[in-house]
């Protein structure tokens, strides 16, 4: 046998026998996640526990878990953990929602769909800092367009951003209008690979229009809406320039999420260490958060098996 | 007699209407973007808001060409170089993370080791950190080693933010595929990388697709690590955009919507040509013998 | 309970795929639609169940005109060629699936589902998903779900296609035994001839959206209508040669086959009706064909090719320097690769078709 394996292209054959296919085809991903953001990571974990401070010149000085107690005793840690949860689950909830509904509207043909399409993806490919900036303006109770249309309405300037409520509510709105699109197009991507015969069986077999979706187009699409809403969870969880840039953080610090606080104790008042430590303590949540999402949805699948 | 094809997932013009206007609302705040690009500076903030005006191209050339000062005559921007960089970046990070990343991806689904779970999850992780933190670390390795500044440094650092998502959005597609075909296609005596790009790549590229605009919406973006990492001769058009900013006279809307329309383009473009994979419309069904 | 089909014709576009088709399928027939890859056989199938509206013409079941009704209200039964089991459900599911338009209560549809699944044998299988089923347990399941119900008409795209050969040889019986039992008629798309030829109560031959003959598989094989029908059915392939008629007296007929041989034979007497130098096809199925030691005026010289042992039969290539022949017989006759012999065409076998491919006279 070794003779015939041999003759078969001897170092290429080796790289690609079963058994070590599957670590060859992953090492290139996993070397560069290796070096550009585990290494750093651990870098920074490591940080986090001298006292180190970017401004000043002394050396760092070990302060074991000094810094996490600080951080988690922090009273306005824990308001800012309350503000990025309230918004994090309003605009993935609301993302999720319009997605899917779009998603299915737009799996049928028709007419100038394309075009159509394209409308819905714009927002998606905006950059954060012009959303902020332009979503900004629009919420201005003066110069703003919001304000300008519900004049119509109520005879007066309409003030968004001047209570934290508006001012969720706007950041919500604002991301929820740029990433709704990305589920949808992820749903639409699932629901594009549901070959069209099960469809006719399902015709054939008299099947109601809600049975036609449970049986069939839901299990195709659930790990994709999974992913979605896994995802945007992780990315609205560090959101930072929308609401930088709308609201700073205000009025006073009712917006401030997590990743403002971050930005502010980083690189305003310099404690480093802390930043990091805090920085984890939101790792650590976020992991967390997201074993649920994935364990409740393996549950559910060997429930039904 | 004339029959009307009423095709299952097809619909008419009524359809259209009723999608044309959910388009429209998503697509609002991005019109009157585009328009004030082509205002003028009282224009951009009169108030009332104005829908009709007088357009000008003035932002526009602003965006290339930029009056001097102290000569008093124009002098072109680096704009260009600019959007070349973003388009070569985002490009090849995106290109490199969809490679290694669909390779990655089909090993996991078609060989899952036992710590097939773990390694995934890591890989998730990578993604939740807030740059912020990871900020300093990365500044100090890319001066360190010579990286900051150059496009490798930077274009490996954008594959690394891609691969998270390319790896779980590709391998929810691989999990999907018939595995039957390809042992089929394996008894007929097709290679193994035969079987991997004529059969199973064809099959997922609505996927391909899905994650190859994805990642360059993300990357085309991306602000703080361009702002820190990429040199003169590097920088991006966000970062670009965002030296507009701390202006003399307050933000010129103008002259950034003006940036930002330009800057919308190549990516309009490009996910305008991937649609074709993304809108089959429900499908014909696997790929016959 | 029959299904009609009068001028049936579907366009996609400028694309004719069916063209004006008339059939008849009657109660508890079977009928095969047969022919090659994109002949209209598929189409005129969906066409049958309601999935294709047609552009013109009408489709009746049970003597109602269904033209205008999609498949839901047609009542029709369909086994898909990818088989269609709806992935998330296991097989009793799958099989429960079309009962549950029916209002019928739970212990009746678990009666049907056993006693299905008792005649497919899928018993031991029950509770698997289909991601989990071996192609031919697959099809089995598929056959299952249609006939599960009572309905009008049973349709089957391409049932046996995606099975290897053994498989298919096993199904073919249990289809037809199954077919067997169900009253209603059947319509089976196939391009597999064997498939046709064992399953069907008549076949019909369709190119190119047309119908080219409907007949029982006796006559398709025997009394082919035209060039193309004795070229399609039959395996090896019939040899067709063209010829000349060059004389004609009575009962027996002279011809010269282009590429300078003559073959001369016993026909019916009506081909002396045509005029010497009318060009003609000679078709000779390979096992009429037969060695002989000596020349004879009813055969011709040729040589042999190829030589392919089939086991209790031998198929031989031979060429008589401008066509190419093939000829089987007992594998007991010694044949060798290019030795010269005479071919005889048995008396009685040969079939002559006039030049615009009508089947002229069959011996």
């Amino acid at each position: 046998m070794a003779n015939t394996e041999k003759t078969r292209g001897g170092f290429g054959a080796w790289l690609l026998d079963p058994k070590r296919r599957g670590a060859l085809l992953v090492t290139p991903a996993i070397t560069i996640l290796f070096v550009m953001n585990i290494f750093p990571l651990m870098w920074s974990f490591g940080l986090s526990f001298f006292n180190y401070k970017a401004s000043s010149l002394k050396e760092p000085k070990f302060k074991g878990f000094n810094n996490y107690e600080k951080v988690l005793t922090d009273e306005k840690v824990w308001e800012r953990f309350q503000t990025t949860a309230i918004i994090v689950s309003s605009s993935v909830i609301m993302q999720l929602i319009i997605g899917f509904l779009m998603a299915m509207i737009f799996a049928k043909v028709f007419p100038l769909r394309r075009i159509v399409l394209m409308l819905v993806l714009t927002p998606m490919m905006l950059s954060f800092v012009s959303v902020g900036v332009f979503f900004k303006l629009f919420y201005e109770p003066t110069f703003g367009i919001v304000s300008f249309v519900l004049n119509f309405f109520t005879e007066e300037r309409f003030v968004l951003l001047g209570s934290p409520e508006g001012a969720i509510l706007g950041i919500v709105i604002a991301d929820a209008w740029m990433w709704s699109p990305f589920v949808m197009l992820l749903v639409l991507a699932g629901l594009v690979s549901i070959p069209k015969y099960l469809y006719e069986a399902a015709e054939i077999d008299r099947a109601s229009k809600w049975r036609t979706f449970w049986t069939i187009t839901f299990p195709y699409i659930k790990s994709l809406l999974l992913l979605a809403v896994l995802f945007r969870t992780i990315e609205t969880f560090k959101l930072f320039d929308v609401v930088y840039i709308i609201t700073d953080g205000g009025p006073g610090s009712s917006t401030e999420t997590i990743a403002v606080f971050l930005y502010r104790t980083a690189f305003q008042f310099f404690k480093t260490s802390q930043s990091s430590a805090l920085a984890y303590i939101v790792l650590f949540i976020v992991i967390v958060l997201t074993n649920l999402y994935l364990y409740s949805v393996n549950q559910r699948q060997e429930e039904v098996e | 007699m004339a029959r009307n094809h009423r095709e299952i997932g097809k619909a008419g013009w009524g359809y259209t209407a009723m999608t044309s206007v959910i388009g429209f609302i998503y697509f609002f705040p991005v019109l009157w973007i585009i328009l004030t690009a082509f205002k003028t500076r009282t224009d951009a903030l009169a108030v009332p808001p104005k829908l009709f005006f007088t357009p000008t191209l003035d932002n526009f050339t602003s965006v290339f060409y930029r009056a001097s000062i102290t000569t008093g005559s124009s002098q072109a921007t680096d704009m260009g170089l600019y959007f070349f960089n973003s388009i070569f970046i985002a490009g090849t990070s995106v290109g490199l993370a969809l490679i290694v990343g669909t390779l990655a991806a089909y090993a996991f689904s078609r060989f899952p080791l036992r710590g097939n779970d773990t390694y995934l999850f890591i890989i998730l992780t990578t993604r939740m950190m807030p740059p912020i933190v990871v900020i300093i670390p990365i500044f100090l390795m890319f001066r360190l080693s010579g990286l900051a500044g150059t496009y490798w440094g930077i274009i490996l650092l954008y594959t690394a933010f891609n691969i998270p998502f390319s790896v779980w959005l590709i391998k929810s597609f691989f999990d999907e595929l018939n595995p039957e075909i390809e042992d089929a296609a394996r008894m007929d005596g097709s290679t193994e990388s035969r079987v991997f790009f004529g059969f199973c790549i064809p099959q997922i590229l609505a996927g391909l697709s899905a994650t190859f605009v994805f990642g360059l919406i993300l990357t085309w973006n991306e602000f703080l690590f361009a702002l820190l990492l990429t040199g003169v001769e590097t920088r991006t058009v966000p970062v670009a955009m965002a030296r507009t900013l701390g202006g003399e006279v307050g933000v010129d809307y103008g002259l950034l919507a003006a940036i930002v329309t330009l800057f919308l383009i190549p990516i309009f473009f490009v996910t305008f040509l991937l649609q074709n994979q993304l809108l089959r419309g429900v499908t014909f069904g696997t790929v016959k013998k | 309970m029959t299904i009609e089909l009068k001028k049936l014709t579907k366009r996609f576009g400028t694309l004719t795929a069916v063209d004006s088709v008339d059939l008849t399928v009657g109660d508890g027939e079977v009928l095969c639609l047969l022919g090659p890859s994109g002949c209209g056989k598929t189409t005129t199938l969906r066409m049958v169940a309601g999935l294709e509206l047609a552009s013109e013409g009408e489709v009746y079941l049970g003597g109602k005109n269904v033209s205008d009704q999609t498949a839901r209200d047609r009542n029709v039964a369909m086994s898909f060629q990818f088989y269609a089991l709806y992935p998330s459900l296991t097989v009793a599911e799958n099989l429960a699936f079309p009962l549950y338009g029916e209002g019928l209560s739970k212990t009746e549809v678990d009666a049907r589902v056993a006693r299905i699944s008792n005649t497919l044998q899928l018993s031991g299988i029950l509770n698997r998903k289909p991601g989990q089923l071996a192609e031919g347990e697959k099809q089995r399941v598929a056959v299952g779900r249609s006939i599960i119900r009572d309905p009008t008409c049973f349709l089957f795209d391409e049932p046996l296609s995606r099975l290897d050969v053994q498989l298919r040889e096993e199904m073919r019986g249990e289809i037809k035994l199954v077919l067997q039992d169900l009253s209603r008629p059947t319509v089976i798309v196939t391009h597999d001839q064997l498939e046709a030829l064992t399953m069907a109560d008549r076949i019909a031959v369709m190119r190119d959206g047309k119908i080219e003959q409907v007949d029982t598989p006796h006559n398709v094989f025997q009394r082919p209508k035209n060039l193309f029908v004795a070229g399609f059915i039959g395996t090896p392939q019939m040899n067709l040669l063209p010829a000349t008629l060059t004389a004609s007296n009575g009962a027996s007929a002279e011809f010269a086959i282009t590429g300078g041989q003559t073959i001369k034979m016993e026909v019916d007497p009506r081909i002396s009706e045509n005029s010497p130098g009318t060009k003609v096809t000679l078709g000779v199925r390979p096992r009429n064909l037969e060695i002989s030691n000596e020349p004879t005026p009813d055969g011709i010289s040729s040589t042999i090719d190829i030589v392919e042992p089939m086991g209790a039969e031998t198929l031989a290539h031979l060429s008589d320097g401008q066509h190419d022949l093939r000829l089987v017989t007992d594998w007991r006759v010694p044949l060798n690769e290019g030795d010269k012999v005479h071919t005889r065409f048995l008396p009685g076998t040969t079939h002559i078709f006039t030049a615009d491919e009508q089947v002229m006279r069959t011996p």
